[in-house]
């Protein structure tokens, strides 16, 4: 089959003049309060990016973004910006044009914020929204800690370093993963349960299944730990789950619309410390700090209120500068586990080194913990 | 998924849903479902999906003439009402700038053939756009092309190249991520690898300007960054106008430098930076720009194996090896040769890490052919760690002869 898709490879075509004009040439930037970022150029031509936060999951209405091209339009240099983070950044070529486009976004219920220390965002999936397996719906948490943290945001609220969250719906991590400073990632809390009904869609039909092995069948190679086993007896065919070896990560869910869940399990794990860039002591991924909160919508007072209190410690205790990996890493993990008052006991098994960089990350509640990577640890 | 237990009936259960979405459209955050309410989307099924606790969508299809990004979802039975949601994937401009004359020319698209919901950006990199329904999907298409975009882009293809912003508006891009990232869309195998789907599962491509990693490519499948050999170039006299101006402070470069290769002296007021235990991490740089600016031989470091779904769950990529900042087909062939054991070999549903952990990333490196400057080799096992071994008669008397002359020369 022969498609041609066409999409843009033209940089020149979307690019606005003042930007073509100093393409690599940009030496210098000044920040004018958060949000507001002065580009300076060799060439002495000056440029505003106004960063402005979108609704979670980045949603917006055609008539939300008329109005920005209005306004970029009218006060702007006729471009809009799309960050991979989710915000929108405005450009414009004065300071009084920058705050006119600050003063107008705000009034439509856009705040302006983000840059140096401050929160840059949060990145939600889109769960509820359209997917098929996503376990908490990540956009409304979104919604709701970012209700609860907009101050940190638009700079009311200063703090030590730049702060990012990413909110998934499921282990799949969609929102961006876990190397990330915040990560809220849903949970299926047990194991799940097999909706015999539906199973047979997702296997070989019965002719091709009764000559397969068990072992090579696609759904129990889906399965990273062996929790899934295929059985046969006197001519059935039974999927098994071993449900003290499931860790929850959501890979059979993602590949088959058989598995299900009780809501009354479901919550959220708390990962926090990772980050992207190779500043302080460079990427790494999120450590688990609580592996399971109740997930309460619509407005997740659990949730809002263990990630206020982890930021409340960062920035109360952190030096200036320092992102909240390093802070744990100057302090100590087990320091940081009392300062926000995580109880010990759970806090024991969840210490896994970057390096294993493994499934190890996630983990089943309470007593569902496969024994032999406890005992490993 | 089935009906949860204990599900309302359905009177209540819109009811309950209708509070939800209003409590969501309250507070200072600006708000998903208010935005919603201005458009087509079926909100009463998300509603239903959060009192639930719950998705509210199962799985679909549409048929059109796009074989990836086109994604279509019907609600559960459950659902009073029913409904349903296709969305497309549609592929963002370099950079992700949108003059307003093709936004417009999108909204105008949104409205006609969709529900009027666009989510700015998704976590690929993908702008996705609400469609009304599955008879007027292949005519978005049409009108999407008209506009100078397209469709695509999802399933076990090429996904949306990412690139951040680069020399268009960053003073510290170390190479031209934009014309890296439309060159590999120029590219004939990259552009069918993204139209048609094939491989075990999804491939990202990354690319990052700095070692800050803004397009994240520590996780994409192939990452791309911008980084230097040795130490930062230093600009004495600059760096000393902007310490007497107080925009630096020397001793914080020197205590905030997470290597601790920088050291000031004061008496000569010049600042040293120490190459070898430079490890790139950007922080003098952007406190004192352009005083402080990376150092001249640049090179784009190449990361494999990164992305947070998978089957050993989230990783971060490794380092195999640098490119030189114009070698950009090298890196569009390198796509290829990463690509080629990875889809002979692996299992359905493996990312390139996941096979990276399963193979031995040296083994990798030597199936896939990578040979790049500073590729990681692996060590041939040294001879004398296995002892033991069976000489032919003419070795042994070279032995003989060399103990014999020892013998005489120590004079036993």
């Amino acid at each position: 089959m022969s498609i041609q898709l066409s999409y843009p490879t033209d940089i020149e075509k979307f690019l606005p003049d003042v930007i073509k004009r100093n393409y690599g040439k940009w030496k210098e930037r000044k920040f004018h309060g958060n949000g507001i970022i002065e580009h300076i150029s060799e060439t002495g031509e000056r440029v505003f990016t106004i960063k402005v936060a979108l609704p979670p999951n980045a949603r917006v209405s055609a008539d939300t973004l008329e109005k920005f091209a209005d306004l970029a339009d009218k006060y702007g240099v006729g471009t809009l910006r799309i960050t991979i983070a989710g915000n929108v950044e405005f450009i414009t070529d004065s300071l009084e044009k920058a705050l006119k486009i600050k003063e107008e976004v705000e009034k439509m219920g856009f705040p302006v914020g983000g840059w140096n220390g401050a929160l840059w965002g949060i990145n939600t999936c889109t769960a509820f929204l359209t997917c098929q397996i996503g376990v908490v719906d990540a956009p409304s948490i979104g919604k709701a800690l970012g209700d609860a943290l907009k101050p940190y945001f638009t700079g009311e609220v200063p703090l030590p370093a730049k702060l990012r969250i990413f909110i998934s719906g499921c282990p799949a991590g969609c929102a961006g993963g876990t190397a990330i400073d915040i990560a809220i990632v849903g949970m299926w809390g047990a194991p799940p349960k097999i909706r015999e009904e539906v199973l047979p869609m997702c296997l070989p039909p019965p002719k091709a299944l009764a000559k397969v092995p068990e072992s090579q069948v696609f759904l129990v190679q889906v399965c990273p730990t062996g929790a899934l086993t295929l059985r046969r007896q006197d001519g059935q065919v039974k999927l098994t789950l071993v449900g003290e070896r499931c860790i929850n990560c959501a890979r059979c869910k993602e590949n088959c619309d058989a598995f299900d869940y009780d809501p009354k399990d479901v919550g959220v794990a708390i990962l926090v410390g990772g980050r992207m860039a190779n500043s302080g002591s460079g990427p790494r991924l999120a450590r688990n700090l609580v592996p399971w909160l109740p997930a309460n919508p619509p407005m997740y007072e659990e949730i809002v209120a263990v990630v206020k209190r982890v930021v409340e410690v960062w920035r109360e205790h952190a030096k200036p500068g320092e992102r909240l990996g390093d802070f744990i890493d100057r302090i100590g993990w087990t320091k940081f586990l009392d300062l926000v008052g995580v109880p010990r006991p759970t806090a024991e098994y969840m210490w896994v080194p970057d390096i294993a960089r493994t499934y190890l990350t996630y983990r089943a509640r309470g007593e569902q913990i496969f024994k032999g990577f406890r005992d490993a640890i | 998924m089935s009906a949860p237990p204990g599900l309302p009936p359905p009177d209540e259960l819109l009811k309950k849903a209708e509070e939800y979405l209003k409590e969501l459209e309250k507070g200072p955050w600006p708000s998903h479902v208010a935005e919603m309410r201005k458009t087509g989307y079926p909100l009463r099924v998300y509603g239903v999906g959060l009192v639930a606790r719950k998705s509210p969508w199962g799985p679909s299809v549409v048929k059109t003439k796009r074989l990836t990004g086109v994604l279509a979802r019907v609600a559960r039975d459950w659902v009073p009402g029913g409904g349903e949601e296709v969305h497309f994937r549609v592929f963002h401009t370099p950079g992700k700038f949108l003059p307003t004359d093709y936004l417009r020319k999108i909204i105008q698209i949104s409205r006609e053939y969709g529900v009027g919901l666009i989510e700015a950006v998704g976590q690929t990199g993908a702008m996705v756009i609400n469609v009304k329904g599955k008879d007027v999907a292949d005519k978005m298409i049409d009108a999407l092309r008209e506009a100078g975009t397209d469709v695509g882009g999802s399933g076990d293809a090429i996904r949306e190249l990412n690139a951040c912003v680069g020399p268009a508006l960053c003073e510290f891009a170390l190479f031209d991520t934009l014309k890296w990232f439309v060159e590999f869309r120029k590219d004939k195998r990259v552009h069918d690898a993204i139209a048609v789907p094939g491989f075990p599962y999804k491939f990202k491509i990354k690319i990052s300007g700095c070692p800050m990693d803004c397009a994240r490519a520590n996780r994409g499948d192939l990452g791309f960054i911008g980084v230097w050999k040795g130490a930062p170039e230093v600009d004495q006299e600059l760096l000393r106008k902007k310490i007497e101006a107080g925009e630096v402070d020397p001793q914080k470069l020197v205590a905030n430098c997470p290597s601790g290769a920088i050291s000031w002296d004061p008496e000569k007021k010049e600042l040293k930076i120490d190459g070898a235990r430079c490890k790139k991490s950007m922080h003098c740089i952007r406190a004192a720009f352009p005083a402080i600016k990376a150092g001249k031989e640049r090179r784009v470091a190449v990361l494999v194996g990164g992305g947070s779904k998978g089957r050993y769950g989230p990783k971060l990529g490794w380092f195999v090896g640098y490119l030189k900042p114009d070698e950009v087909q090298k890196a569009v062939d390198l796509v290829f040769k990463v690509i080629e054991p990875w889809d002979k070999e692996a299992m359905a549903k493996v990312r390139i890490g996941d096979y990276i952990l399963m193979e031995g990333l040296y083994r990798f490196i030597e199936k896939a052919g990578i040979d790049l400057e500073n590729t990681p080799k692996i060590v041939e096992k040294l001879p004398d760690n296995v002892p033991y071994r069976v000489l032919p008669e003419e070795e042994r008397k070279k032995f003989a002869e060399f103990a014999e002359k020892i013998r005489q020369a120590v004079r036993v």
